[in-house]
């Protein structure tokens, strides 16, 4: 019997991860252009913390609280380019008919979903520095030189775990017709529960406890943490917290993906959208 | 104007620009129509070939309104394309076929009766209507389930059903039995000889040369932008060199004995293809003079040789008058 | 002889796109998670963030999230639908349908205007809930009234952001590009008057900013505005959304010719 070629060629992980590190952002993740990269990194960060500094001076609430939007939403906005764009791939993928010849590939998941996070872990990145470049010289937020190692830290690991948690979002969205509702519903829910626009202590008990379950509550906190000079003690109680959320949403997300895969086969709404 | 003619299009031009690469990219233009010249009568089937990338399909949305021409003039039942888009929308059908184009989460009777709509069939002839072209279909155990659950067959005979939905004075049906089984595939080709007694007039772009053959009376050939065969298919059989064909295969032909098969008379064109060591070399006949019998005895010293002969088929004119413009 | 009219459908055609719209809302109805989720998360941060703004403070949370949320419903979802018909490949066979497909958004835009409804009906209900009370209103009915107006504005402007999806298909990217950027232009949260003077002629080119100060104008008492009262807020609202209308025909005539030319119609 003829062995088949794949399985003699096996693609092997590094070639799966770096396939789709190169080809998801413009074939699915909705980096077509360089323009959309540009307007991801520049203008969202931009307007919507402006948005929310007049929001917060229409409310008095002061230089302190407008400093603490401009660097909740210099943060907030990587949900785009991480949890929205990386979830947002099940959708595309199932529009173009490349779902099914995806799944039925011999290619190994885990190279294949890492691969596709890479570009957007580099593009919220430097969404999040931009942001917080604004957040220095456009709002006054006092960033000192002696916090940056730190605060790269925290927004290396944030950038981190908010494309691992997007890539959990798009396991789920297998499951259902548009991934896009995921991606709307976790980009409002980020701007109530994580302490983008006011403390997270604002907040009752249980809402509290919804929002320590995502990524960008830790990475907001460890953030914060950093520009505030807090000590390596706090930084890296809260460096661990971001890191094992980012884990546990790669983790589940692997799980849910080999899950919805499954039911989605068996109830053929891997080709609904 | 002729009125006579259903579509009259003169030295068509269609050109497309696009990017390449990621920042920002440069701009290259690919032209997909180089001067199509075409006249279409009305009240009959005519037939679109050619190969992939030929422009077909451009041409049948140029045709339907759905794409601009770069240059040219185009009409398509006495009215220009691009003027009378308005006119023509509602005497035009189109079925572009494939997987897209319905609204899958809803199912074939609510497509329909929203594509009524659009196009204003009256409200007291639309669910009569729609039950009609969906009995023509034979989609009718199906109408009420989501198109989602279709199978690709089903979600074309779904097309057709849309585009026969109004009526229209003339359908563009680009591939339309893509994807059908072969029942299906033949209820279709029934369906459109039967829209043509009913006075509409089909323009078919297809790739199955048989299907060309069986519907249509006359047919064009469109290869890299241009037409470069309009004409019956008896004509275009003469033009290719006799209705006759005569097919010899054996382990290998020497030179001289090719020689001599070319020098037979009424032969036109000798053309050999080899199949591992199987050599076949294809005859057009214009006369009778030459039969399987004049050519076996022509050929000594074969003993496995195979000589038998057909009619020159559609496929074989097609293949001769895409491989003459090849080179 | 072709059973479909080119002139007398276009009515129809917009109430078969609005049925069509409720039918692929019936048909997937998880939209009505992120549709009371957005509107449940705006009304408490935005009940949050106007804490201080003294008496009324309820008041604008309310229109401030009301109109964050119908925002979205009301334009995105517009331009969305268009995106979906590229996506799902029906832009063509619709396009080609003799009724101008500004008809067929119409109706789409209507259902968005009830969806929008929905979402401002869920941030009053979140606000009051978290306030223990409803907001002080000096006039109740004239209050639903224009709030009722503001989405007309809207969709006037809904039109045109479906116009730009079958533009491009490009157009979805822009617009998430671009939503805050509305938002503070026409002053859905805070008031435009806030905002550098130089950008206020600029919202004033879009109706819902002219409604907008109109309802607050009626709604919070010693509201300043643009000052000069919600009657003129009311007439240049009117003004301006008869400009939208009376373009969109124009507006999506050079839109579809644009797209024929390009031939990028079938692209996704």
């Amino acid at each position: 019997m003829a062995t088949p070629i794949a399985t003699a060629y096996r693609p092997a992980f590094w070639r799966t991860f770096w396939t789709n590190a190169i080809l998801a952002p413009r074939t699915s993740l909705g980096f077509m252009r360089l323009d959309f990269v540009l307007g991801t990194v520049f203008i969202i960060p931009l307007t919507q913390m402006v948005f929310f500094a007049f929001v917060v001076q229409l409310g008095n609430g002061g230089s302190a609280l407008i400093e603490f939007t401009a660097v909740g939403n210099a943060v907030a906005t990587v949900t785009y380019s991480s949890v929205f764009s990386v979830c947002q791939t099940t959708d595309t993928e199932k529009q173009q008919g490349t779902m099914e010849h995806l799944l039925v590939s011999p290619a190994n998941r885990f190279a294949l979903y890492l691969g596709r996070g890479l570009i957007p872990i580099l593009i919220s990145f430097a969404t999040v520095c931009v942001g917080l470049a604004y957040a220095a010289f456009l709002f006054h937020v006092p960033i000192p030189l002696s916090t940056i190692p730190g605060l790269a830290i925290s927004v290396v690991l944030t950038a981190l775990a908010m494309v691992g948690f997007g890539l959990l979002l798009g396991g789920v969205a297998l499951y259902l017709r548009t991934s896009i509702i995921l991606g709307n519903i976790f980009l409002f829910i980020g701007l109530l529960l994580s302490g983008v626009n006011f403390p997270v202590s604002n907040l009752p008990l249980p809402l509290q406890y919804i929002g320590d379950a995502l990524p960008l509550t830790w990475g907001l906190a460890a953030i914060r943490g950093a520009i505030a000079g807090d000590s390596l003690g706090t930084l890296g109680y809260l460096w661990g917290a971001v890191a094992l959320s980012g884990i546990v949403s790669v983790g589940l997300a692997m799980g849910l993906w080999g899950f919805f895969e499954r039911r989605a086969l068996a109830t053929g709404s891997i080709a609904r959208f | 104007m002729n009125d006579d003619l259903a579509i009259e299009v003169r030295d068509l031009v269609r050109t497309f620009e696009s990017r390449k690469g990621f920042f920002f990219g440069e701009k290259t233009h690919t032209e997909a129509l180089k001067g199509v010249e075409l006249n279409v009568g009305r009240g009959a089937i005519f037939g679109l070939l050619g190969p992939n990338g030929a422009g077909k399909t451009t041409l049948t949305k140029i045709l339907s309104t759905l794409l601009l021409p770069t240059s040219g003039t185009v009409q398509v039942l006495g009215h220009d394309v691009v003027k009378d888009t308005s006119w023509l929308r509602s005497r035009i059908g189109l079925v572009l076929g494939g997987e897209r184009g319905l609204y899958n989460r809803i199912n074939a009777r609510e497509n329909l009766r929203y594509f009524a709509d659009l196009y204003g069939i009256p409200a007291s002839e639309r669910d009569r209507r729609i039950t009609e072209v969906i009995e023509r279909v034979d989609l009718t155990w199906a109408a009420d389930r989501r198109v989602e659950e279709y199978s690709r067959g089903m979600k074309q005979k779904l097309h057709i059903a849309r585009g026969i939905l109004h009526r229209p004075e003339i359908l563009f049906l680009d591939e339309p039995t893509i994807g059908l089984d072969p029942k299906s595939a033949r209820e279709t080709r029934k369906l459109v000889r039967s829209l043509v007694v009913e006075g509409v007039t089909i323009f078919l772009t297809t790739h199955y040369m048989f299907e060309a053959e069986e519907l249509c009376p006359r047919v064009a050939v469109l290869s890299k932008g241009k037409i470069v065969a309009n004409d019956s298919i008896a004509g275009l059989r003469s033009r290719v060199g006799g209705d006759r064909t005569i097919e010899v295969e054996a382990y290998g032909f020497e030179d001289r004995e090719i020689d001599r098969l070319k020098g037979l008379p009424g032969v036109s064109k000798v053309a050999g293809e080899a199949f591992g060591p199987l050599m076949r070399l294809t005859l057009r006949v214009r006369t009778d003079d030459t039969t399987p019998e004049t050519v076996q005895g022509l050929l000594p010293g074969h003993p496995e040789l195979s000589v038998r002969e057909r009619r020159t088929s559609l496929e074989d004119i097609y293949l001769d008058l895409v491989e003459e413009e090849a080179q | 002889m072709t059973l479909a009219t080119s002139e007398a459908s276009r009515t129809r055609a917009t109430g078969a796109s609005l049925r069509l719209a409720i039918l692929l809302f019936v048909a997937d109805p998880q939209w009505l998670v992120p549709s009371t989720v957005a509107p449940i998360v705006f009304g408490l941060v935005s009940f949050e963030l106007f804490r201080g703004e003294g008496p009324y403070f309820l008041t604008y949370a309310i229109l401030g999230a009301g109109m964050m949320s119908m925002w979205g419903q009301t334009l995105y979802g517009s331009g969305w639908a268009t995106g979906q018909d590229r996506n799902l490949g029906t832009l063509e066979p619709t396009i080609q349908a003799p009724t101008p497909y500004l008809y067929v958004v119409l109706g789409r835009i209507i259902w968005n205007v009830v969806a929008g409804l929905f979402g401002g009906l869920v941030v009053y209900l979140v606000v009051v809930l978290a306030a223990g009370g409803p907001p002080q209103l000096p006039n109740p009915l004239l209050f639903v009234v224009l709030f009722v107006f503001v989405m007309v504005t809207l969709a006037s402007v809904g039109v045109v952001f479906a116009a730009a999806f079958v533009y491009s298909r490009y157009a979805g990217f822009i617009q998430n590009v671009g939503e805050f950027a509305f938002y503070i232009g026409t002053g859905c949260m805070f008031p435009v008057v806030l905002l550098p003077f130089w950008t206020n002629p600029i919202a004033l080119l879009f109706p819902p900013t002219w409604a907008l100060d109109a309802l607050r104008y009626v709604s919070i008492p010693g509201y300043a505005g643009f000052g000069w009262g919600w009657g003129w807020d009311l007439a240049g609202a009117v003004a301006v959304t008869g400009v939208y209308a009376a373009i969109a025909g124009t507006v999506f005539t050079r839109v579809e010719r644009h797209v024929l030319e390009t031939g990028d119609l079938s692209d996704y």
